[in-house]
């Protein structure tokens, strides 16, 4: 019973809640508003917000040599379950038959296993390093950990029913998904959505200045 | 005490626009901007990582504005932002921040984390929570003129010091002139060689200029204390003074935030575009050379290095111009490994140097300058911005090193061609 | 004074000890197998009732596996019966499994005798004013980063092995067969990573983990433990040093061994498989026999020893009293830092003092 409610209703309970609260705090930042920049442009703000979104994700060279370890594993954590997520078998799956109603080529059980490797050594190298590093361990709040946690418990969970033989350990995997797609947009795991709005802004103002940021 | 306290919170709170939430929603608190930092890596104080300094803000907002924030406040479990907090944060956000702008640089998700540190101190300052050094410059910028205390009068009698040398006549409040030219206090009363390169150069390129005796301080001590109120109105001298001269440009000198606060924040400030450009006395020296309008000869064969000042590279986009500027007069101009946009503050800016209690920390952030030119092994550094130079002179003469710092402008005067129109 | 070149040696005598160890394993394995194939004589003598008896024992051919032919391709495919999976089954029900369980038993009742009569050992001095910076970030890093994939697959593991005996009796067959399930995803996934935690400890640590002058009297005295007086050793002492070449060597057994239970695909033998079990089941259970005396030194048996792996600095009072080499040297250098300083740089909420303001002197 209590299976056939992780299944149904709270699927679509989480599911709904995550797409309204998503939009919800996108909108809300829009909505916190914006003055119009009114100093002549030397460059372009468009230009500028789409060189930061892509720029972006390589660092530095100033942060590579003391965070080389931190940039590796996040790198790890972040690639790996994007493929988790969207390319392995058991997930096509779940997705074409629940959401889009067609399904695309997933990647070889091997790169799904070697992936998911990947995304464990870089998410608890992540936590230790939030956890041991003096500066993380200053900023880090109970949103951090508890993010942290549920991301681990949902991918562990993923693992554990690797064998796809026993219907509870499903079930059990997707009860942690659903609790963290509720948990999602309330939290600082919004990043994954706001992390192009942030290096937008930030991109526009740099990119009228004629700065490639 | 609490009214002005709670005067502060509200001027805080309307900081929060889409940006800061937006960056307050993307931090992940991964730390990475600590390594950016001046004042972190000098000191390994983690304390000084750049997003924890906007702490008080990040509390303001989650408590307002988040779901768990409200509730947590409504439960009682987080207690609402404090005057403690003002107390405890003030040095973090004044003397440990030169508004740099180098953690906005290496974000991963983009955070323009000196953005919300200089938009922090618009509530800090309205609160009362400034250091007195800051305070006490925005008060002399307002009542006198200048945060140095440098009036109309001493600005003539450097101005006639440079005629007597020159044997130019400088003009002063000359109606429709192509430029007005601002400076800043510390050229005028530390090097007034500044006034007499641009004097020079302008004559030789037949530039129509002038300065405005209503309005000839470039510095803004609103921009660097966080006071809106007190920016908008030193931003609003200049801009009428330039538009009952009638001129085309203003021309911003060797100041970083000077460049800035007329650039990028005044129009703003004021709520209106100008009537006129904003010309960085980089630009108009690069468009001088490329017109034609002024020659250089005589390469110098010092090795020679330059230090970006980070309001007018990083956060001001003139990037280019020292650059084609210095090679046209060095023959042996190296750059430092960190430079242009990614360079190293000298440690001094956004009101650090008005605020003697930074002193000592601003020695030690100093050491990464120290380590920069120890590197690259030249000894002279030539630089744009008055302030930078003071900063990096006292610098080296505490570490006791015989590097040069040399003005930008200066040195292309001495390299002038004259009378080659 | 020993050569350095003779420290090199040492480590490689311990590979050919390794070596020995595992082959004395493997050996123990086969005599107790053997001697347990020799004895199946409780069962009462029946006459031969089945008539395919004979043929069935033909098909089995008790002493050899002999392959025939078979188009089917694969690892022997061609072997129809093979007896000595059946050696390997008896030997992990009936010694394999109770004697792990009574040595993994056995070491924590000895720890709780140990804690009942010695109790925590303290720092003598007390702890002092001042710390010594002992690993860095990266180090506590990989140091947890291999303690949390240690302790997931031991715990797996041992639910796979105990499971039958201890378990199923609690959570039924039913409950225990998803469990053993999770366990076994989960601990092929997990395996991997711990060879990599492996790896980066190995590179970071191996230096200061080579024996040396004075080891040797620490062993003679017992580590302190025993008596009152504490042994002065280097960065390392000969008990952790010891720890950390069983863990390059019988962890090494325990991964390689792993990579070939989780790779059938190899073209590896059945044989092959029961002995890399076999070795994988004894080098986990004496690592985790050694992690548990780990766990126990750095939790409740000793105080200030996990300062330094959760903290990064150590107390110069516990320093000087269990590594008092380094500890000596190391504050000659200087590297000796205040409690203050350190609550500083670890940014310790509170750790300073805020600066006073400019608002109380404003007259405000």
């Amino acid at each position: 019973m209590i299976g056939e409610f992780i299944d149904g209703p709270l699927w679509y309970f989480s599911i709904t809640a995550f797409v309204i609260g998503v939009v919800w705090r996108i909108v809300a930042i829009v909505r916190a508003g914006l003055k119009p920049d009114l100093s002549i442009a030397r460059g372009s703000a468009g230009s500028g917000a789409v060189r930061a979104i892509f720029s972006r994700f390589v660092p530095e060279r100033t942060v590579t040599t003391r965070s080389r370890l931190q940039l590796i594993a996040g790198y790890m954590f972040h690639v790996g379950l994007l493929v988790l997520l969207f390319f392995a078998q058991p997930h096509v799956d779940f997705i074409a038959e629940r959401i889009t109603g067609f399904d695309w080529p997933a990647v070889p059980h091997w790169v799904f296993i070697v992936t998911a490797e990947f995304a464990f050594a870089g998410l608890i190298l992540l936590w230790l390093h939030r956890v041991l590093n003096p500066v993380t361990r200053l900023l880090s709040d109970l949103d951090d950990h508890i993010g942290s946690i549920l991301v681990f418990l949902v991918m562990l969970t993923g693992c554990l029913a690797l064998a796809q033989s026993h219907e509870s350990l499903r079930l059990l995997h997707l009860f942690l998904a659903e609790v963290f797609l509720i948990y999602f947009p309330f939290s600082k795991l919004m990043h994954a959505f706001t992390f192009v709005m942030s290096r937008g802004y930030t991109g526009a103002t740099m990119g009228r200045k004629g700065v490639n940021a | 005490m609490s009214e002005q306290f709670e005067q502060g919170v509200a001027a805080l709170r309307n900081q929060i626009d889409a940006r800061i939430s937006s960056y307050l929603s993307s931090c992940v608190h991964c730390g990475i901007c600590a390594e950016a930092c001046l004042f972190y890596t000098e000191t390994q104080d983690p304390r000084y990582t750049p997003i924890h300094k906007i702490e008080p803000l990040k509390k303001l907002w989650k408590t307002e504005n988040t779901f768990w924030g409200k509730m947590a406040k409504s439960m009682g479990l987080i207690e609402p932002l404090t005057e403690s907090d003002f107390a405890q944060w003030e040095e973090l956000i004044y003397d440990s921040c030169t508004l740099c702008g180098r953690c906005s640089m290496v974000c991963p998700v983009g955070n323009d984390i000196t953005y919300m540190i200089r938009k922090i101190r618009e509530g800090f300052s309205v609160a009362g929570y400034a250091p007195d050094g800051m305070k006490e410059a925005t008060k002399r910028a307002l009542n006198i003129g200048s945060p140095m205390g440098v009036t109309l009068k001493t600005l003539k009698a450097a101005l006639a010091h440079v005629e007597r040398d020159t044997g130019l006549s400088i003009p002063i409040d000359k109606a429709n002139a192509d430029y007005m030219t601002l400076f800043s206090s510390m050229e005028i009363v530390n090097f007034p060689e500044y006034i007499e390169s641009i004097a020079k150069i302008f004559d030789t390129a037949g530039v129509s200029w002038t300065i405005s005796s209503k309005a000839f301080e470039a510095t803004n001590s609103g921009i660097q204390i966080g006071n809106r109120d007190a920016a908008a109105e030193l931003v609003g001298r200049v801009v009428n003074a330039a538009e009952t001269l009638g001129v085309k440009y203003v021309v911003s000198p060797e100041c970083g935030h000077a460049y800035t606060a007329i650039r990028w924040e005044g129009p703003n400030l004021i709520g209106r575009a100008y009537d006129f450009e904003v010309i960085h006395i980089l630009e108009l020296l690069d468009k001088l050379k490329v017109e034609g309008r002024i020659k250089l000869s005589g390469k110098d064969d010092t090795p020679m290095t330059l230090h970006d000042p980070c309001q007018i590279v990083r956060r001001g986009g003139v990037v280019d111009p020292p650059r084609n500027l210095l090679n046209s007069v060095a023959d042996h101009f190296t750059e430092m490994q960190d430079h242009g946009v990614m360079n190293w503050c000298c440690g001094g800016g956004g009101g650090v140097s008005a605020n003697e209690r930074a002193e000592p920390l601003r020695l030690k952030a100093f050491d990464r300058k120290k380590h920069q030119l120890e590197e690259l092994g030249v000894n002279t550094m030539v630089t744009a911005c008055a302030n930078c130079r003071i900063i990096l002179e006292e610098g080296l003469e505490h570490n006791e090193m015989d590097t040069e710092v040399v003005s930008l402008t200066e040195l292309l005067a001495e390299h002038l061609q004259s009378g080659n129109t | 004074m020993r050569t350095p070149a003779h420290h090199k040696t040492v480590p490689h005598a311990l590979g050919v000890f390794g070596i020995y160890l595992l082959g004395l394993c493997l050996l123990l394995f086969s005599t107790l197998v053997d001697a347990q194939e020799k004895q199946p004589k409780e069962l009462p003598t029946v006459q031969m009732m089945n008539p395919a008896a004979e043929f069935w024992r033909d098909v089995r051919q008790r002493s050899a596996p002999v392959s025939g032919k078979t188009q089917v391709g694969g690892v022997e495919t061609g072997v129809l019966i093979n007896a000595t999976g059946d050696r390997w089954r008896q030997f992990r029900m009936s010694q394999l499994i109770p004697i792990s369980g009574y040595i993994l038993g056995g070491m924590v009742i000895l720890l709780v005798a140990f804690y009942a009569i010695r109790g925590r050992v303290p720092i003598e001095g007390g702890m002092s004013e001042h710390k010594l910076p002992r690993y860095t970030g990266y180090e506590r890093m990989i140091h947890w980063f291999m303690a949390s994939i240690f302790i997931f697959l031991a715990v797996t593991g041992l639910i796979l092995l105990f499971g039958r005996p201890l378990l199923i009796p609690v959570l039924g067959k039913e409950g225990f067969s998803i469990l053993a399930s999770a366990s076994k995803e989960g601990h092929n996934l997990m395996g991997p990573l711990f060879l990599l935690a492996l790896v980066m400890i190995i590179i970071q640590f191996v230096r200061r983990n080579i024996y040396q002058k004075g080891d040797l009297s620490w062993l003679i005295r017992g580590g302190g433990i025993i008596g009152k007086k504490h042994v002065p050793s280097n960065f390392f002492n000969m008990g952790e040093k010891t720890m950390f070449w069983l863990l390059v060597f019988v962890g090494g057994l325990i991964g390689v061994s792993g990579l070939i239970l989780v790779f059938p695909v190899l073209g590896l033998g059945r044989e092959i498989m029961a002995l890399a079990h076999v070795g994988h089941a004894i080098g986990a259970i004496l690592m985790i026999t050694v992690i548990i005396g780990h766990i126990y030194i750095g939790t409740v048996g000793m105080e200030g020893a996990i300062e330094g792996m959760k903290t990064g600095y150590c107390d110069l009072n516990w320093a000087k009293e269990h590594h008092d080499l380094w500890a000596s040297k190391a504050e000659e250098n200087g590297e000796a830092l205040s409690n203050q300083e350190v609550a500083k740089m670890r940014g310790d909420r509170g750790s300073v003092p805020p600066v006073h303001s400019g608002l109380q002197e404003s007259g405000k």
